[in-house]
């Protein structure tokens, strides 16, 4: 039930997860307490170390186009704002919940624009294949689409999901593995049809 | 069916999983940090808790406060369902699979997790008020102490401005997990101060129990739950004492008031020596339970002054 702040965020190397430059959290919390006294080389470490969490966050909930500059922002808000975080070590979480809140400021705001169609044929680099896969997750429920987009696009095992984002172990688990059932049955319906 | 490959690639690769990995790492991001503005992000140290800051906080509080608009209730963003809004006496059920945002009027943030239930009692401009029957909430709130505030089934938790995790087994145990700022967990005249990277455990036919450092060794945890939730009794309490650090004082003080006579003398003088009280704290004052040396050792101990506590408290003081 305890939260997973103390944990070791450590990595398996494989084909499939990206090694991660983190060793522990509280290396991050060092990290987080020289950014906080104005080190830019410390906060460029972070940026190194949650670019991906951020991405992947943002990813699950705003129009493809538009995360890499959101991205950016939120890294400028944390910047900003680092006065507010009081416990160092929880700097991951602080900085996930940014992430989440700048994604709805999105939202909110679009509100009051017409949004851009996500796929303008001009600007289209990715495969349709990617694009399809991609969107079949961002069709899942927002409690599935955070953990594996982080687990999918951005290469993040389990553990680091849990360790980074705050979240507990147990539910990342339980999200990864019912979010894939999802996704397989929408692949596989999309596949047949 | 295991999914040690999609929970870290290890064991037998899953093809469909390593098909996904293939397409969808195109869109990883390649930007790299954005140029950040001249000057340090604060200017200074951190918020001292002194009463002046405590003071001056307050005023602007009030200030901020005056000028929000009061809310008909919270925006909800419910996972699959779009936006919408929920008022006072109303329930949200996330499901299990469900997961919602919620803003809690103009003051802060809260991240629903599946199998949660709340509903929100007050929305009120100067306080907000919801409770949480069973689940997990993440909450990041902004606005002033003590505006807003969960009840659940065995204690009340309020926010002294901060980010929290609040979880709630479904039968009525509570877990409170500090990532910034303060909480209280309080039921009955039993109340425990949470500072960031602490944790606090409740129980309903006990109430909150006595907060710990979550990084404190597995042994110190498990005789701190023992003794506030299992009879622990005095081999419990000396794992503790044994256990603790300068850094578990804040525990510590926590016990001096909740101990037997007998067990508080040896919480006393662990705690006089990792944290020596102040002149003017006596042993024997300690022992009888006098409130204004209690204040004073608390104020020694680095963790904001009571002065400011009791601002925010109002009825603290008196047990």
């Amino acid at each position: 039930m305890d939260t997973v702040f103390a944990l070791t965020a450590g990595y398996l190397t494989s084909a499939s997860v990206t090694p991660s430059p983190v060793v522990s959290i509280s290396d991050d919390a060092e990290l987080a307490r020289a950014a906080r006294h104005g080190s830019r080389s410390a906060f460029g470490r972070l940026y190194d170390r949650y670019a991906r969490m951020v991405h992947g966050i943002v990813l699950a909930r705003v129009p493809r186009t538009e995360v890499d500059d959101l991205v950016q922002d939120v890294f400028l808000a944390a910047w900003r704002q680092l006065s507010t975080l009081r416990d160092d070590g929880a700097f991951g979480g602080w900085l996930a919940m940014i992430a989440r809140n700048r994604a709805h400021d999105y939202h909110r705001r679009s509100r009051e624009f017409a949004e851009l169609p996500e796929n303008l044929p001009a600007a289209e680099r990715h495969s349709p294949e990617a694009l399809a896969a991609l969107e079949a997750i961002r069709a899942l429920p927002e409690a599935y689409r955070e953990p594996l987009l982080l687990r999918l696009v951005e290469g993040m095992s389990g553990e680091e999901i849990a360790a980074r984002t705050g979240m507990t172990p147990a539910s990342v688990r339980v999200n990864l593995h019912r979010g894939m059932k999802q996704l397989r049955q929408i692949l596989n319906s999309e596949g047949r049809s | 069916m295991r999914d040690d490959y999609l929970w870290d690639g290890s064991g037998e690769p899953d093809p469909e999983v390593q098909r996904l990995e293939r397409l969808l790492s195109e869109f990883r991001s390649t930007r790299t940090a954005p140029g950040l503005p001249a000057g340090k992000p604060i200017a200074g140290a951190r918020v001292r808790w002194t009463a002046i800051a405590a003071t001056l906080a307050l005023a602007a509080a009030g200030a901020w406060l005056a000028t929000r608009s009061a809310p008909e209730g919270w925006e909800v963003d419910l996972a699959g369902s779009g936006p919408s809004r929920l008022t006072v006496g109303e329930t949200l059920d996330t499901g299990p699979a469900g997961h919602a945002t919620v803003n809690v009027g103009h003051i802060g943030v809260l991240d629903v997790e599946p199998n949660s239930r709340l509903r929100i009692e007050q929305a009120r401009r100067h306080e907000h008020r919801m409770s949480l029957e069973h689940g997990l909430i993440h909450a990041f709130i902004w606005a002033p102490p003590r505006s807003f505030v969960v009840d659940t089934p065995s204690a009340v938790t309020t926010d002294l401005g901060c980010y929290y995790t609040l979880d709630v087994s479904p039968d009525g145990a509570g877990l409170v997990s500090v990532l910034a700022g303060w909480v209280s967990f309080e039921r009955d005249g039993r109340e425990s101060f949470i500072p960031a990277g602490a944790a606090c455990q409740t129980r309903p036919s006990v109430g909150p129990g006595t907060p710990y450092r979550k990084d404190a060794s597995p042994a110190f945890r498990q005789a701190l739950q023992d003794l506030d939730f299992a009879q622990g009794g005095d081999s419990a309490l000396k794992i503790v004492l044994t256990e603790a650090t300068r850094d578990d004082a804040f525990t510590l003080w926590h016990l001096l008031t909740r101990c037997t006579p007998t067990q508080r003398l040896r919480v006393y003088d662990t705690l006089a020596a990792l944290a020596p009280p102040p002149a003017g704290v006596s042993r024997e004052g300690i022992l009888h339970g006098d409130r204004l040396m209690l204040d004073r050792w608390w104020d020694q101990l680095g963790l904001g002054t009571t002065t400011w506590w009791r601002r925010l408290e109002g009825k603290w003081a008196e047990k």
